[in-house]
């Protein structure tokens, strides 16, 4: 015990009862006890004892800073920005949502889970200030906006990065694909803006929300040709077709094979990639540089060598990231950043640090309390973002992995431009929501062989009433899993708008299950059931 | 009108994938080979020694079993397909021939291999990657792709010719049976038609669902009819409509919209004639192979290609469709869950309406025809606009 | 030398006295949770109410 654990020991059990953890034990209220109902507003701050309280406050701090430079390094376009776009206003959010993310959290867990956090915010805060001042809508200037890509947040914008002049920017990032994790009210505007033209309320509503967004007129305008796709699947398509119109600007869709594991995918994906460089080198009077491409390409190179380690530490017991924590960094961290940022390696090598002591001191996250290790799969609800967050702490059911963490993994040439290419290409099509979600049979049965890999006794299924892919293998599931002996939960939502399913209905599909087939009592009673249906 | 000679037989031969016809066919030797999407070229599956069947669930009221593998939020028709073929109607099928054309089209097709409906030791499924855009690259995989799971497959489980000559041969009676068939559909252009939409689509239905070569002296005969068939003394419609949109392959739908006062003069919809009855023309120094997948890849109007030559032609074909068939308006329909269909639905009705002045009924339907009240007040009141406009001259 | 010594010392005070009151301003702030009630019950409904009352360019 250091100097300071002994100085502050005292402390922590005089406060002890304002931990909502310990008042959980002692039934005497939880997690849920410090709310107002409804609202998601707590009273107060969790009180998590003296250290880890300072830790969560000295990440609340740094993030506070990371917010104050966004508006210091742009305060009119930022104004601006929160003027025109209702989008803007959901950020306000970001502090409640952390919050959320992160509740139950302490030691180890807690300082990974804020080091990766708060990689996220610096990076989305510079974006966002980066955007909001190239944004011609705004009275950005041409020129600076000429030297963007606007691209579509489902291309992988890594290749991108071998044009030494230009700046990829996934489009819909922020009005969509981030800020729907912040405030789950936010998309249902959209999507309502979308359905009011007749789009039927059965589609996806992620592609719905951006639809809406493209119609409303809410896009920051960027660019001066712009890349979509074909990923991950149909909806996505689909909405590419009201966004390239309302944008108006020259369209490249890049559109990968679906069937992407067949062996004739590749020379055609590759084909396409080279075809969408061509397209930009064309439209933007620039030309491809490999050398400057292979210089990102080192950097997702050490960001997935250490993924790679971070998953061996991840099937065991001691793995001190986790849940949420490892979920939306690695979303945020592969997907959009997608080696472009190198303060995300630094955290990387921070976080490894750290997990291998955690691995050597045989540290267990969350007090010991997991009670199931989940392997979570499908795409997740995204208006309930902090799930995994509540499963732990309500029933102690600990998500290991993501189907969506396992994104593109594979090694890039760094050398040799072809075989970089290829390299590339099998990296490109392994995104978010489309490398198990998309491409046949094999792809989404893959479960099993992950959840087995990563010692899970569970696999929480994401029921997306939506998704025609995941929709048509429903029952095969479900009997995979009997057969397999894995215990099997479908978790309902309707992706980004809560009003169908909402939080509760999530929470009560768990619940069912815990309840009634296995017959387990909740960790904190509080969490049970409660109303959320307010809060962002 | 009197009634055509054989419009009875080709309502009966409607009635089930397995009709008199097919098992003709098989009782020949010959391969039977299903297939769901314009994707995979028809004339392919109808080289020597086999035959294409298109797939319908003629009088699928119920997915209840297919609901249970696919839940009953996705498409009707890629359930009531799955369905029948768990009823045992497709055990007549020597191969499924797929395409990855839509994410539930993809699974539906996938429980054929997975749970192994069709019972039937031959059967064996492969399911092409269709292209996304109309550009060289896109063509380029389309031809790897029906050459690796559509010709190379053929040859190797059944043993048929897959060369140049034959599909040459094939081409040649693929489009002798499309002239028939765009010859009968041409009489729709006419101001007082000796065809109806519903017969006309009855017709168009046969040509996708029998062996083409036992269907055709039907065709033919009935094309015959035609020429001299007397039409109602006075156009007996109010107004004149295209059809447009998903996959409609019930007879009874156009038969509804035409109940309530308005002749279909064009189908272009999965299983209409626009695209499929257009010939292909093979270029000279042209393989017939290539032909084939440069003709579908072209006429091709799915509402999944996404590069902007080909969303424009799907817009510029209606008009054009329009145009030539002297339509007052359009009914667009797609498919309830179908993505694809929902969102050009809205596009495409939005162009038509306020960029080309086109009116337009947008409806959402199921794979059965169950209840037909709300389409028909839809229905009878855009028809009644469409008279109206046309009793003010088009104002 | 002790001038010197000193003028820091009182500097060192000076910087110690700003970052205890930050800290305790800003450790209340946090603890009570204050921006976010601020934000959630005063400023997004002003927001709010400005957004509905936007006159969007709305087209497909």
């Amino acid at each position: 015990m250091s100097m300071i654990d002994k100085l502050i020991a005292p402390i922590d059990k005089t406060l002890e009862r304002f931990d909502p953890k310990w008042q959980a034990e002692h039934g005497v209220g939880g997690l849920r006890s410090r709310y107002y109902d409804k609202t998601g507003v707590a009273k107060w701050r969790e009180w998590r004892g003296v250290k880890d309280t300072m830790v969560d406050y000295g990440a609340w701090m740094k993030n506070l800073v990371s917010m104050a430079l966004m508006v210091g390094s742009a305060p009119i376009p930022v104004m601006k920005g929160f003027w025109e776009y209702r989008w803007m206003g959901s950020f306000l959010g970001t502090f409640m949502f952390i919050d959320r993310l992160f509740e139950g959290y302490r030691g180890k867990e807690l300082v990974i889970a804020h080091a990766n956090m708060h990689a996220i915010v610096q990076s989305l805060t510079k974006r966002i200030a980066f955007v909001l001042k190239n944004d011609r809508r705004l009275g950005g200037s041409v020129e600076g906006s000429e030297k963007i890509i606007p691209h579509d947040e489902t291309i992988t914008p890594l290749f991108l990065k071998g044009f030494k002049e230009l700046t990829p920017f996934p489009l819909q990032t922020l009005p969509e694909f981030i800020i729907c994790d912040v405030d789950q009210h936010i998309e249902p505007y959209y999507i309502d803006v979308a359905e009011a033209y007749g789009l039927p309320a059965d589609v996806c509503s992620r592609c719905a929300a951006e639809t809406g967004v493209a119609i409303d007129d809410a896009f920051p305008l960027i660019g001066k040709a712009m890349l979509s796709t074909n990923m991950p699947c149909n909806a996505s398509e689909a909405t590419s077709m009201f966004q390239r119109r309302r944008i108006g600007m020259p369209d490249f869709p890049v559109t990968l094979a679906m069937q992407h594991n067949e062996k004739e995918a590749l020379p055609y994906s590759r084909q396409t990639l080279k075809d969408a460089i061509a397209f930009v080198e064309q439209e933007y009077g620039v030309k491809y540089d490999w050398n400057e491409f292979f210089k990102y390409a080192k950097l997702i190179n050490e960001q997935n060598t250490i993924e790679l380690e971070k998953w061996d530490f991840f099937k065991t017991p001691y793995s001190a990231l986790t849940g949420i924590a490892e979920t939306l960094y690695r979303l945020y961290s592969w997907q959009s950043v997608n080696g472009q940022d190198p303060y995300f390696n630094k955290v990387d090598r921070k976080v490894i640090k750290i997990m291998r002591k955690a691995y050597e001191q045989k540290y267990q996250a969350f007090g010991g309390k997991t009670r199931h290790r989940a392997f979570l799969w499908g795409p997740s609800a995204v208006y309930y973002t902090d799930f995994p967050t509540w499963t732990q702490n309500c029933w102690g059911i600990n998500i290991v992995l993501n189907m969506d963490s396992t994104m593109g993994f594979n090694m890039i040439d760094t050398e040799d431009p072809e075989k970089a290419m290829d390299d590339l290409t099998r990296f490109t099509e392994k995104a978010c929501m489309r490398h198990h979600a998309v491409g046949g049979w094999d792809n989404v049965n893959a479960v099993w062989d992950w959840a087995r890999e990563f010692n899970c006794d569970m696999v929480l299924m994401n029921d997306n009433i939506a998704c025609k892919g995941m929709l048509g293998v429903h029952a095969l599931m479900e009997e995979q899993a009997r057969d397999l002996g894995f215990h099997f939960i479908f978790v309902e939502h309707d992706l980004e708008d809560s009003r169908t399913v909402s939080r509760q209905d999530m929470r009560n599909c768990v619940n069912k299950y815990m309840d009634v087939v296995l017959g387990e009592k909740p960790l904190d009673p509080t969490l049970v059931e409660f109303d959320d249906s307010d809060a962002y | 009108m009197k009634d055509l000679k054989h419009l009875i037989y080709f309502e009966d031969l409607l009635q089930d994938a397995q009709n008199e016809l097919v098992n003709k066919a098989k009782a020949q030797g010959r391969y039977a080979l299903g297939y769901n999407c314009y994707y995979v070229p028809e004339v392919l599956l109808n080289l020597p020694g086999c035959f294409s069947s298109r797939l319908r669930a003629p009088r699928c009221t119920s997915t209840d079993i297919a609901g249970y593998y696919m839940t009953n939020r996705t498409c009707p028709y890629a359930r009531s397909i799955l369905e029948r073929a768990i009823e045992g109607g497709f055990n007549y099928l020597d191969a499924l021939f797929g395409a990855e054309s839509c994410a539930t089209m993809d699974r539906m097709e996938q429980h054929f291999f997975l749970i192994n409906p069709v019972k039937n030791d031959r059967f064996f499924v492969t399911q092409i990657d269709p292209p996304m855009k109309g550009d060289k690259t896109n063509l380029d995989y389309y031809k790897v792709q029906l050459r690796v799971k559509v010709l190379e497959p053929l040859q190797e489980h059944f043993g048929l010719d897959v060369s140049d000559a034959a599909i040459r041969k094939a081409v040649e009676e693929h489009n002798r049976l499309c002239r028939v068939i765009t010859e009968i559909g041409n009489f729709r252009r006419l101001a007082n038609p000796p065809i109806t939409g519903y017969e006309f689509h009855v017709i168009q239905l046969v040509s996708q669902v029998c062996p083409h070569d036992l269907i055709l002296p039907y065709l033919e005969e009935t094309l015959e009819e035609l020429k001299t068939r007397e039409p109602e003394p006075k156009f007996p419609f109010r107004a004149r409509v295209a059809l447009v949109g998903s996959e409609i392959d019930d007879p009874e739908f156009t038969k509804l919209i035409e109940s309530c006062g308005a002749m279909v003069v064009a189908d272009r919809y999965c299983f209409g004639s626009f695209p499929g009855r257009e010939e292909i023309e093979i270029f000279p120094g042209e393989t017939a192979f290539d032909a084939v997948c440069r003709h579908y890849l072209h006429w091709n109007q799915c509402a999944r290609f996404m590069d902007g030559l080909k969303i424009d032609q799907r817009h510029s074909e209606v008009k054009r469709l329009v145009d030539s068939f002297h339509a007052d308006g359009i009914v667009y329909e797609n498919m309830k869950f179908c993505e694809f269909w929902s969102y050009e639905k809205v596009l495409a009705s939005n162009i038509f309406i306020n960029e080309l002045g086109i009116p337009t009924c947008t409806i959402e339907k199921e794979y059965a025809l169950g209840a037909v009240g709300q389409l028909r007040t839809r229905f009878q009141a855009f028809i009644e606009s469409l008279e109206i406009k046309n009793i003010q001259g088009g104002k | 030398m002790k001038k010197v010594l000193l003028v820091c010392l009182k500097l060192l005070k000076k910087l110690t006295l700003i970052a205890l009151i930050t800290f305790v301003l800003t450790f209340t702030l946090y603890i009570t949770n204050g921006e976010n009630k601020l934000i959630y019950y005063v400023v997004r409904p002003l927001l709010n109410k400005h957004y509905d009352s936007q006159v969007r360019d709305r087209k497909i």
